[in-house]
């Protein structure tokens, strides 16, 4: 899942200056389950804006809001047709491929981005998220025990531990797990060792361009059959 | 006030119908276990909340003898109560009896017009013919209760002893069935129904309860010194002071028995006995009069039987045989067995029987008579064989509750309506769904145990030898308290849509209860009979997709804000501050309440069923309606909830956060929780808001100066 932070309310302020009729569009999936901008933040958001303008007295924005399943599939996007209108910004909590979905679909609306789209993760508990996952292209999973350095490591090394580990935990931060010797400790519980005596050459950055697509449907070209 | 209420009985059924229709909530056990079928959980919701008179409006909606009720209901809603699976129930009757008590139910009038011509005879005066009578007069018909005995109520009056149901009690009832125009004929007994309808009458409704005791049948049962219990205690509550002797054993394990033996103990018999032929299992008195019964003194001799009685010398010789418990019989209570040779004897100056009642009818009625010389009705309509004659009561069912008897009379009541108005039967149909299931052991761990409240009574020396009520009225904070204990069942969360749930999980996480479920196809689940209706998945939910199932007539915390803002706004107070007040316990009726009833200029209290759920939203919405401060006070660790602290802090903090980048100072919000150590909660409030004034008065200055 992405997992975001809802921007501090003061850039988002800043951010809504020149336009008056503002839609607070929220986001029904991860958005959703990361706390950031599924309709309940979508209607505090509200609340919190129409409140700072009746602090600041300068009446000038008309705020609606709604909330879409997705803001990264076309489709839930032309459920917003008729409300564009009357519009002149959206402000979407969508992540940011929501974001740039909705300005692509609507070439004349400017859309603002209402969260910091933070990384992949997973749920620890109630409120907390943590980073998982850092979609490289190229994953080496099997080899380092289910752990992932480049994600859980605070230099991304393919070949820890480094000299900055201690009782377990990182250098760079007392809280935080050393990447590497979670992976030893695993390995050690499966009996694999001997992967942490292997030496990992340096990734292929090239194998990996950006922007990525993925392409799934076969191109089938006209004369081909498949009996 | 009250008789304008629509609580007739057709009316009764309108209104019913479309409160159900808006009402969202699942029909608990005990409104299912109860025969007249009470919103008991409304009415103990209302009194968790010190809203006593609204409570008592309930109950009066739906009983026509409340007070009668709240001293001699056998209350199967207690039995039926699913706070007995985390502790004990809910003491519903000691909690009606609060209502009726304080709740001002002695000044209520019961007013009724006649609006139809045709006449109506109830024979018999008892709970079923008072309830008739009450509810026919509500619907405009003359109606005349003609009455055997020189008083009136029946089983009431000649069966219950006054210890249990004091007669003023009774009294003010019957005086307001004479108020509401009921014609009263005592004395008069009933010989042929065809006088009746001679006299002009145009529907007749028998319900001549069961009087006659059953007889034992065996040697000696006609002997002088041998009494049948329901005649005994006709004798004494009628006045009579029968003269007992020093030793009295009943036969029975009723309730017949059990008041027939405190009578005696009252009437100064030094030793009293029950013999009963089965153990205490199967007793079927109340379990409740069989303590106090022992606690007077009585004995209880289980699993014996007399069987043979000899007169000699002015005493009985009774004797008896000890039993021992067989295979089910069709009651499926364990059949008893006598044990041979194990005869004893007992020597007795009275013998009271009290082995069960029948009805006894005129044989000039002419109706047609079932099993133990019960009328037969059909149990829809309660028509009998004869044209325009309804039956009901016990002299249908045999010997049965006050409340059941009540339930009879008043659907007696609507028959009667729909045979003279040439109506087809309406069916009274629920269409709410009713609540089943018990609660999950996971469940039961986490809800507070909060034991039982028990009304104080009258100390068993102080008993014996008066006929003065034994149970006694809580005190207020009693009441509230125990009111508080109600689980609320049928009311919990309810994801509007799986569609609009992103499955997040949070309702799973937050739950203090542990609901919510993942089923097989990764849906979440919130089983209804598990859930408490915290109300904390409900603010947490960042899908908005959980509710809380809504009674008809409960508004919901939005809506209280937005009317008492509307209020707010409109009186113009400063500075003007807004409080999000638990309503339940003595929270709700003790140290805030007086800040609600004294109006404390500027201070407007958005009462809340729990501040577990007072949104973060609803906070920010009293500072945008121009709140100077904003206050959540919680009952803390009197809660009846676990954690609803913890979340009331996670929400203030994040609105704190919010204020402070708005620009406004957030120290203009707090939260107030008491806990055991600090009861009084009104100096910190009291603090809070000299502080808000302080900082309305400043910023006040700061405009003027900068103007």
């Amino acid at each position: 899942m992405i997992v975001a932070e809802q921007k501090p309310l003061e850039e988002i302020r800043r951010m809504i200056i020149p336009y008056q009729r503002v839609l607070i569009l929220g986001c029904g999936t991860c958005m959703t389950v990361c706390d950031a901008g599924g309709e309940r933040e979508v209607s505090f958001l509200h609340s919190a804006l129409r409140l700072a303008q009746a602090k600041s007295g300068n009446g000038i924005h008309t705020f609606s809001e709604y909330t879409l399943k997705r803001q990264c599939d076309p489709e839930f996007i032309d459920l917003l047709i008729d409300k564009v209108s009357d519009l002149d910004a959206i402000l979407s909590l969508g992540c940011g491929i929501g974001v740039q979905a909705i300005a692509e679909r609507f070439p004349d609306m400017p859309v603002l981005p209402g969260v910091n789209t933070s990384f992949m993760g997973m749920a620890k508990e109630w409120g907390i998220w943590d980073e998982r996952c850092a979609a490289c292209g190229d994953c080496r999973l099997e080899e380092t025990a289910g752990i992932c350095p480049i994600t859980r490591c605070t230099k991304g090394i393919l070949n820890g531990p480094c000299a900055g580990t201690k009782n377990g935990k990182c250098e760079a931060s007392k809280d935080m797990d050393c990447a590497w010797i979670l992976i030893y400790k695993r390995l050690e519980g499966l009996r694999q060792l001997e992967k942490m005596r292997r030496y990992y050459p340096p990734r292929n950055f090239r194998a990996i361009p950006r922007p990525k697509r993925l392409v799934k449907k076969a191109s089938i070209g006209v004369g081909e059959n498949d009996g | 006030m009250y008789s304008s209420a629509a609580d007739a009985t057709n009316d009764h059924q309108v209104s019913k119908t479309t409160k159900s229709s808006l009402d969202h909530s699942l029909v608990p056990p005990c409104q299912t276990a109860c025969p007249l079928h009470m919103e008991i959980r409304e009415y103990v919701d209302l009194a968790a909340q010190g809203r006593i008179m609204e409570a008592l409006q309930v109950i009066r909606d739906g009983n026509p003898f409340p007070s009668i009720c709240a001293y001699v209901c056998t209350h199967p809603c207690e039995d039926a109560c699913r706070r007995s699976q985390v502790d004990k129930p809910i003491a519903v009757r000691a909690l009606k009896r609060f209502a009726v008590e304080f709740g001002g139910d002695r000044m209520i009038r019961a007013e009724a017009e006649t609006t139809h011509s045709e006449k109506v005879a109830i024979v018999g005066s008892g709970p079923a013919g008072m309830a008739c009578a009450y509810y026919l007069r509500k619907l405009g018909y003359p109606v005349t209760i003609f009455e055997a005995h020189s008083e009136i109520g029946g089983m009431l009056r000649v069966g219950i002893p006054q210890y249990r149901l004091p007669r003023d009690v009774l009294d003010t009832e019957v005086q307001r069935l004479a108020q509401m125009g009921v014609e009263i004929r005592t004395n008069t007994r009933v010989v042929s129904l065809d006088l009746l309808f001679d006299m002009g009458y145009k529907a007749v409704f028998i319900t001549i309860g069961a009087h006659q005791s059953l007889r034992m049948g065996i040697e000696g049962e006609d002997s002088p010194g041998v009494i049948d219990g329901a005649t005994f205690l006709r004798e004494v509550n009628l006045g009579l002071k029968p003269s007992l002797g020093e030793r009295v054993v009943v036969v029975g394990g009723g309730n017949v028995a059990i008041d027939a033996a405190r009578t005696a103990l009252r009437l100064g018999a030094r030793k009293v006995s029950i013999l009963y032929r089965r153990s205490r299992t199967e007793m079927p008195a109340d379990p409740a009069e069989i303590e106090q019964a022992l606690e007077e003194g009585v004995v209880i001799i289980f699993l014996a039987a007399p069987v043979k009685i000899k007169r000699r010398n002015g005493r009985l010789r009774v004797t008896c045989i000890r039993m021992e418990l067989g295979e089910p019989d069709a009651s499926s209570r364990r059949q008893p067995v006598p044990i041979k040779g194990s005869e004893f004897k007992r020597q007795v100056d009275v013998l009271i029987t009290a082995i069960g009642q029948a009805p006894q009818m005129p044989d000039d009625f002419r109706l047609r008579i079932g099993r133990g010389s019960n009328i037969q009705v059909d149990p829809v309509t309660l028509t009998t064989n004869r044209a325009g004659v309804f039956a009901g009561g016990d002299a249908v069912t045999g010997p049965a509750t006050v409340t059941e008897a009540l339930a009879a009379g008043r659907l007696a009541a609507s028959r009667i309506d729909d045979y003279l108005q040439h109506r087809y039967p309406r069916i009274d149909k629920e269409v709410r769904e009713i609540l089943a299931g018990d609660l999950l052991p996971q469940t039961i761990e986490m809800i507070r145990k909060i034991g039982r409240l028990e009304p104080p009574v009258l100390h068993p020396d102080a008993r014996a030898g008066d006929f003065k009520s034994v149970e006694l009225v809580y005190d207020w904070a009693t009441a509230v308290n125990e009111a508080r204990r109600c689980l609320r069942c049928g009311m919990g969360a309810e994801i509007i849509s799986q569609d609009k749930c992103a499955t997040c999980l949070s309702c799973l996480r937050v739950c203090p209860y542990h609901v919510p479920q993942l089923d097989a196809s990764g849906a979440i689940q919130i089983p209804v009979e598990q859930c408490l209706a915290c109300g904390i998945c409900v603010a947490e939910c960042p899908a908005k997709a959980i509710v809380l199932r809504k009674p008809y007539d409960r508004r919901q915390i939005v809506e209280e804000l937005h009317h008492t803002l509307r209020s707010a706004a409109e009186s113009k107070s400063k500075p003007f501050i807004v409080g999000f007040c638990c309503q339940y316990g003595l929270f709700g009726t003790g140290t805030l309440a007086s800040l609600w009833r004294e109006a404390k200029a500027g201070i407007w209290i958005v009462p809340v069923l729990c501040v577990a759920r007072v949104e973060a939203d609803h906070m920010l919405h009293a500072f945008e309606m121009g709140a100077e401060g904003v206050f959540i006070a919680g009952c803390g660790e009197q809660c009846a909830r676990e954690n609803t602290t913890s979340w009331v802090h996670q929400r203030v903090q994040k609105v704190k956060k919010t204020l402070v980048q708005i620009g406004i100072e957030y120290e203009r919000i707090g939260s107030f929780m008491l806990s055991a150590s600090n009861e009084e909660p009104g100096k910190e409030l009291d603090k809070f808001i000299e502080q808000i004034t302080g900082l309305y008065l400043t910023s006040t200055i700061k405009q003027e100066v900068r103007s």
